[in-house]
């Protein structure tokens, strides 16, 4: 029993590298709970006090819209976590989670994970890098998104070109940086094609030549020996093609 | 009609989708029964025979080996209809006249022509002779763009000049030049193609502006489409997607240029 569940601790990205006897010890502190469909896993305001991880089925990530309708803003599935950040701080829950169908979850309480956090530091370590982590790709991602900005403000596209269109993963949070910028890539992408449609269609209303320019280019290009001597090559070679055909046509 | 007609295809710059426009055009002459002939002249940055099918492995004798006197012109002919249909658009050239003339795509090479250059007779003399061993109707040469010396041979030489720009300043510019060259050189027939043209504007309304501006016919308008910059280095797109706008653009062209008697 104790063997299935940390095997089942195993499949969160949270624990995977935690000891065997850490997650034996954490085991012991969660319950696995049964939802069904509808059912709701923490509501937005509440006070957060426990963390949830999905064994099985989907959960749906819910806020209110400025009309009080449902906004779904994720779905968790497998192997996700949600509500860790209230391990450690407490604070009232930011959306309202609710199970898509028959759902599976185990719950870890705060008042259970502090109890165990001072024999077994490794799970705070864990914590630790696992949201230094996240930090650490949020940053990445916000700087190379101020840097697009600075270049598109400045009407400068050809990174689009340069950087390799960044895959669209759907799930967890951990991810919700890496989706902005995707979006922000295609924003810009859009951008860029709307702009160059526009500058066409105004060239179009400038066909325009330069005859001063034009001239002074056909005069370089002329007014050399080689150009000379082709010319009248072509001449005589124009000729007796002519002669030629009309040779064969008699 | 005369036989042996060469049809040169320029841009002033490049980027214009002169290479694939040539291609497609020449096999569309193969298609309606002509025997054709294609060399690439873009000596310096040769790109055309990948539409034919040729890389660095199927490569034989190419025009630098006619031009160092290695081998004849016809040699480095290479049978499109007999070797080349090993794609789908391509695979409909089966059994027709086309022969291409690739470039030498060895680096060591390209340098050598561009450090020593060539013989302009010898070139002159090469395009003759594949007209009259293969018993050409049309030869059409992928030029290098702008005009430099062997650009100025071919449009010298050239039947009929298709001169490809884009809708923008400049290449408005530079295509106005290479008319006057053309025209000073005597080249009788002598036609724009536009290509590239963004899809939701006034083409024809384009393509008065185009003929009243330069004084020379336009052949056509082709669209601006991502299906044909994806599949074009491939493949000759509008033998693969004959029902495509640029495809249908393409071919008008192509029966306008067979026209020409």
């Amino acid at each position: 029993m104790n063997e299935e569940a940390t095997r089942q601790l195993k499949k969160f990205p949270f624990f995977r590298d935690l000891p065997d006897e850490t997650l034996l010890a954490l085991s012991q502190k969660v319950s696995a709970r049964r939802i069904a469909r509808d059912d709701v896993l923490m509501r937005k305001g509440d006070e957060g006090d426990s963390l949830f991880m999905i064994l099985d089925g989907w959960v749906k990530i819910v806020t209110e819209d400025s009309a009080g309708d449902e906004l779904i803003i994720n779905q968790c599935g497998p192997g996700e976590t949600i509500g860790e950040m209230a391990l450690i701080d407490q604070s009232p829950r930011s959306a309202t989670a609710i199970a898509l169908d028959e759902a599976e979850v185990l719950e870890l309480r705060q008042d259970a994970f502090l109890e165990i956090l001072n024999e077994w530091p490794d799970l705070s370590m864990a914590l630790i890098r696992s949201i230094a982590s996240r930090l650490r790709f949020s940053t990445i991602y916000i700087q190379k998104a101020i840097e697009w900005s600075r270049r598109t403000a400045a009407g400068d596209y050809s990174f689009i070109e340069h950087t390799p269109p960044i895959m669209k993963r759907t799930g967890s949070d951990d991810d919700k940086a890496g989706q902005l910028l995707f979006a922000f890539f295609q924003m810009v992408h859009r951008v860029k094609e709307r702009e160059e449609g526009l500058k066409r269609q105004l060239d179009k209303l400038a066909f325009e030549i330069d005859h001063a320019r034009r001239k002074q280019a056909f005069e370089d290009i002329t007014s050399t020996e080689f150009y000379s001597k082709l010319k009248e090559q072509a001449k005589k070679l124009r000729a007796q093609r002519d002669q030629d055909d009309s040779r064969e046509a008699k | 009609m005369s036989k042996g007609k060469i049809v040169s295809i320029h841009s002033f710059r490049g980027g214009t989708g002169k290479s694939n426009t040539a291609a497609n055009l020449a096999a569309h002459a193969a298609l309606a029964g002509k025997r054709v002939g294609v060399v690439d002249t873009d000596i310096q940055s040769p790109g055309i025979h990948a539409l034919f099918g040729l890389n660095e492995i199927k490569m034989g004798r190419t025009l630098n080996d006619f031009l160092h006197n290695k081998c004849g012109i016809a040699e480095a002919a290479f049978p499109v209809g007999e070797k080349g249909t090993d794609a789908e658009g391509r695979a409909k050239l089966a059994g027709k006249n086309l022969w291409f003339v690739p470039s030498s795509i060895k680096g060591q090479e390209i340098n050598l022509v561009i450090r020593e250059g060539y013989d302009f007779n010898k070139m002159n003399e090469g395009i003759q002779t594949l007209i009259r061993e293969l018993d050409l109707d049309y030869l059409f040469i992928d030029t290098h763009p702008g005009l430099n010396e062997e650009t100025l041979l071919a449009i010298a030489i050239s039947d009929i000049i298709i001169i490809i720009l884009r809708p923008d300043d400049q290449d408005i510019q530079g295509t106005a030049v290479t008319v006057d060259v053309a025209r000073s050189l005597d080249v009788p027939n002598l036609m724009l193609l536009v290509n590239k043209a963004l899809p939701n504007l006034d083409h024809e309304d384009m393509k008065s502006r185009f003929e009243a501006g330069f004084q020379v016919p336009v052949a056509g308008i082709l669209p601006l489409t991502f299906d044909v910059a994806e599949n074009a280095s491939r493949d000759l797109f509008s033998l693969r997607h004959p029902d495509h706008e640029w495809s249908r653009a393409l071919r008008a062209v192509a029966e306008t240029v067979l026209s020409i008697d």
